[in-house]
């Protein structure tokens, strides 16, 4: 039994390891064959995605809601350019990546320790606070953190050994924007193979058990509020990681970039993708920045002005976010899963008439207890099954 | 002592439109389970409504009254249109769509009213009043603050006291299935709790605004001081949130004051941690304490 | 007169109620009998419209019933006194009973609340105080007196007699049956305790697992020793 549950785990770990390897390739392939300008664009996208997958892990795995993941950026991407203020720095990058993490895990810790006894709406309203809170902090601390102009963030020369074997496997010379690039997705990588695999393990069973039925979880001996303070904190390495990467692309770190809308929009992202899919987060995130320019063109050409038609593209995620929850709350990634589900399922009892739930997870609930009230619960998403409301 | 006194006559004034926020987020709570963190961006909206009104010629009192009524139908409008359909389902849900609704209020006020700062005119003179021989830090508009506020909350505790509508309201907040066994109109009811709640965010949108400068983003701050001033009060406590907004308002007017205005918002979470930290009902929380 | 005709209702993949079929007379209490999970509630709540049938026919007086939202049902002369704690504890007393003379339209008068604080002396002395303060045989007394308000001419009662004492439970049966002698009402009882509600009620329905298995005078019921013990446990 025990060899099984080990080899299944391997099996697991190797199918992550195996996806991320695939991932890798695919990553090289398209970052060589575009532009320097699609190159930063993919950067942006890069940590868009490691931020919304920590985000998407925390919501979809755990039912907590997070409005503060841009301002956990906002301490990675410092971070970082506290680092690197110029050429003499000899920090490598990984190290700034770490030193980024280890510090928003704390921030995350203070944080994620008061939200331990919170759900729902007190923790949405907390982390707004904080959403809020941390530009201010780099305004009033303006020697340090350069108040509204923010810091510059100066990236080291790219090793030569890096050069040489980029040179050796592409033929290619790399560009600045090319590693940078590089960077973003390789830690992309790494960051979701350590989500996946805490998402598949046992951390991963405590986080779901406590959102789908706390009374349960606690009675299986789960220790509630450790389960929420290790999924808040191990989002917030995520973001921190995110916002370092940030930092290394747009080469500064200004409060500006880390607005409440930021924090919003990563919501809106993971929602669209469907909570608690990785996939899901990467195409959030795909959307959130390749999105905006289409729109805008499409407002301008509609006789918008620049300024007006900026505003388009948060107001297609907005209205996507509603329609989304309305309409179908397992996002894209989950309601693709279910159609496929369905349509297996119909396929191989063509005589029944009963579909599956809708759900991506946890079977029909055939529990209902007839004296019960009859108010619904919505369990069409494996985010969406935490319990009613306190009262 | 001057200056003390100054900061405290500011943050009782600022306290007292926080208390009508955390009112409106409490209203709403209380009837639908729901932190709406789309009051914000609602009673932006409203305001500029408010603005197009007196930028067309017309006086500041009519596009106050077109304000405080178009809140009313925004309201009603989004909590039976938008709202209803997650009412009762996983509270993620709900959170996560006045968080939708959020976006796209700004989206569109932006698009609408244009994303740059547009000053808002003040009925009363901002001019400090003259106490032998000081200019005090509590002007005209600062004392109509204080009433108005002061007067819708009467007019709610009357309509909740002693009507037969208040009556249902608070039945259907309560409980809602023996509400309907009592031949409630329980819908009915909760679509005008939030146009009430509405309303009441409208009037702390035009008193922040008056005199100041308004922008899509201007009440963005304030839902954060709304809640935590809710919290303060328990969320559940229409009463408990104007102590909280009024607790509120004055200390972070000497956060203010007294650190520096860009650690406003850092006070406010500071304050919220530790509310919920050490007493998460509420500062009036009874012995039993609820679970948060 | 309610009339029941091969009702049917569930949750999901669960049948609560199979072909279920009754008559609550004029002037009578039917008690309806059944351990727990025959569906004694959920018939109490379909038929208020709480929740909704699969099939089958509800007629209160010559009104169609199946359709009805449960919010006008006072309207029709129908309460129902839910199980358990149904008073609204955040409210005082007066205003829970206010509140169900509102149900039926129209302004609350001062003789309406003294008509059931007459009824229940232990509500006009605590009025002004939380329905929360109340103890558990006050709060069932709220709820059938906050019923009362809306002058019904069919009570549902379910489970009245839950978690209280006898001689409560003795008292507050003799008030129901004092009510519906005076008064013309009708009591549709829903109860898990059968002995006590066959000593008060005229005619006794018992249900198992959502079916009717007997539908009988009170006292004939009561001598069936066989389905005493089968069903109703004593």
């Amino acid at each position: 039994m025990r060899a099984r549950i080990s080899s299944l785990r391997d099996h697991v770990l190797a199918r992550h390891l195996a996806a991320a390897l695939l991932g890798l390739v695919v990553v090289v392939m398209v970052l060589e064959s575009v532009s320097d300008y699609r190159n930063t664009q993919l950067a942006s996208m890069a940590y868009l995605g490691i931020a919304a997958g920590g985000l998407t892990v925390l919501t979809g795995l755990n039912g907590q809601l997070s409005l503060g993941h841009g301002a956990l950026m906002a301490i990675g991407a410092y971070t970082s350019a506290l680092l690197l203020p110029d050429n003499e720095s000899s920090l490598p990058l990984s190290v700034v990546v770490l030193v980024a993490v280890v510090v928003t895990l704390a921030v995350g810790a203070a944080v994620g320790l008061a939200a331990a006894r919170l759900h729902g709406p007190y923790l949405a309203g907390a982390t707004l606070a904080l959403a809020v809170a941390v530009p201010g902090i780099a305004l009033y601390f303006k020697e340090t953190l350069g108040g509204e102009q923010g810091l510059r963030v100066v990236m080291p020369d790219i090793p030569v050994w890096v050069l040489d074997a980029v040179f050796f496997v592409t033929g290619q010379d790399l560009t600045r924007s090319r590693f940078t690039a590089y960077v973003a997705w390789l830690t992309l990588i790494v960051v979701f193979v350590l989500l996946a695999n805490l998402g598949a393990g046992r951390t991963g069973r405590r986080w779901r058990a406590v959102r789908d039925d706390e009374v349960a979880a606690e009675l299986a001996g789960i220790d509630l509020g450790r389960a929420r303070v290790s999924a808040f904190m191990v989002s917030a390495a995520a973001a921190g990681a995110a916002g370092a990467i940030l930092a290394f692309t747009v080469k500064l770190a200004a409060p500006s970039a880390f607005t409440l809308t930021l924090s919003l929009t990563l919501l809106a992202a993971i929602v669209l993708g469907g909570l608690g899919s990785l996939a899901g987060a990467l195409i959030g995130a795909a959307l959130l920045t390749f999105l905006p320019s289409v729109v805008t063109d499409i407002g301008t050409d509609a006789g918008l002005s620049d300024i007006q038609a900026a505003e388009l593209a948060p107001l297609v995620y907005g209205l996507v976010m509603v329609a989304v929850i309305l309409l179908a709350p397992a996002g894209i990634v989950g309601s693709l899963r279910g159609a496929l589900l369905r349509a297996r399922a119909r396929r191989r009892t063509p005589a029944s008439a009963e579909p599956p739930a809708t759900g991506t997870t946890s079977g029909t609930g055939t529990t209902t207890d007839p004296h019960a009230d009859t108010t619904e619960t919505a369990g069409t998403t494996p985010a969406t099954t935490s319990k009613g409301t306190a009262s | 002592m001057q200056q003390f006194l100054n900061t405290a006559l500011t943050g009782l004034t600022l306290g007292m439109v926080y208390a009508a926020f955390a009112l409106a987020l409490v209203l709403i709570w209380r009837s639908t389970r729901i932190v709406n963190f789309a009051q914000a961006p609602m009673a932006m909206v409203t305001t500029f409504v408010a603005l197009v009104v007196i930028d067309a010629g017309h006086s500041y009192w009519l596009g106050f009254v077109a304000a405080l009524l178009s809140g009313l139908v925004l309201g009603a409008f989004l909590e039976r249109v938008v709202i209803r359909p997650v009412e009762g389902k996983a509270e993620i849900n709900a959170v996560i769509l006045t968080l939708g609704l959020f976006i796209v209020l700004h989206a569109l006020a932006a698009v609408v009213f244009g994303n740059r700062y547009r000053s808002f005119p003040a009925p009363f003179g901002l001019e400090g009043i003259t106490v032998g021989g000081t200019t005090i830090a509590l002007n005209g508009f600062g004392i109509f603050t204080i009433v108005s506020v002061l007067v819708v909350m009467g007019l709610l505790v009357a309509l909740f006291r002693f009507t037969d509508v208040g009556l249902r309201m608070r039945a259907s907040a309560f409980n809602q299935e023996v509400a309907r066994l009592l031949g409630v109109k329980v819908g009915a009811m909760l679509t005008l709790g939030w146009a009430l709640a509405s309303l009441v965010g409208s009037l702390a949108g035009l008193l922040i605004a008056g005199g100041g400068l308004v922008h899509p983003s201007y009440m963005d701050s304030v839902v954060v001081f709304g809640f935590v001033a809710a919290v303060l009060g328990g969320l559940d406590s229409p009463l408990g949130a104007v102590v909280g907004g009024l607790i509120l308002g004055v200390s972070l007017s000497f956060v203010s004051g007294y650190v520096g205005s860009q650690l406003v918002a850092l006070a406010a979470l500071v304050i919220l941690m530790l509310v919920l930290t050490l007493k998460p009902g509420g500062l009036f929380a009874q012995a039993a304490e609820r679970r948060v | 007169m309610l009339t029941l005709t091969g009702l049917c209702a569930g949750y999901g993949p669960v049948t609560a109620l199979e072909d279920v079929s009754l008559t609550a007379r004029e002037g009578e209490i039917t008690a309806v009998l059944g351990a727990n999970g025959a569906g004694k509630t959920t018939l109490l709540r379909t038929v208020s419209g709480l929740h909704r049938a699969r099939s089958g026919d509800i007629d209160l007086a010559g009104t169609r019933l199946d359709t009805v939202a449960a919010e006008r049902m006072p309207r029709l002369g129908l309460a129902h006194v839910p199980e358990g704690r149904g008073v609204i504890t955040e409210l005082t007393v007066e205003e829970n009973l206010r509140l169900g003379g509102l149900g039926r339209g129209g302004r609350v008068s001062t003789s309406d609340l003294a008509r059931i604080t007459d009824l229940f002396p232990v509500l006009g002395d605590r009025s002004a105080a939380l329905a929360s303060t109340l103890s558990g045989g006050e709060r069932q007394m709220l709820v059938i007196g906050r019923a009362l308000m809306a002058r019904p001419t069919m009570l549902l009662l379910d489970e009245p007699s839950l978690g209280l004492a006898p001689r409560i439970v003795a008292q507050i049966f003799g008030l129901v049956r004092t009510l519906v002698r005076e008064e013309g009402l009708s009591v549709l009882l829903v109860e898990q305790n059968a002995r006590s509600a066959l000593s008060v009620a005229d005619h006794g329905v018992v249900l198992n697992l959502g079916r009717v298995v007997a539908d009988a005078p009170a006292d004939e019921l009561a001598g069936d020793d066989q389905l005493r013990h089968a069903y109703l446990g004593f």
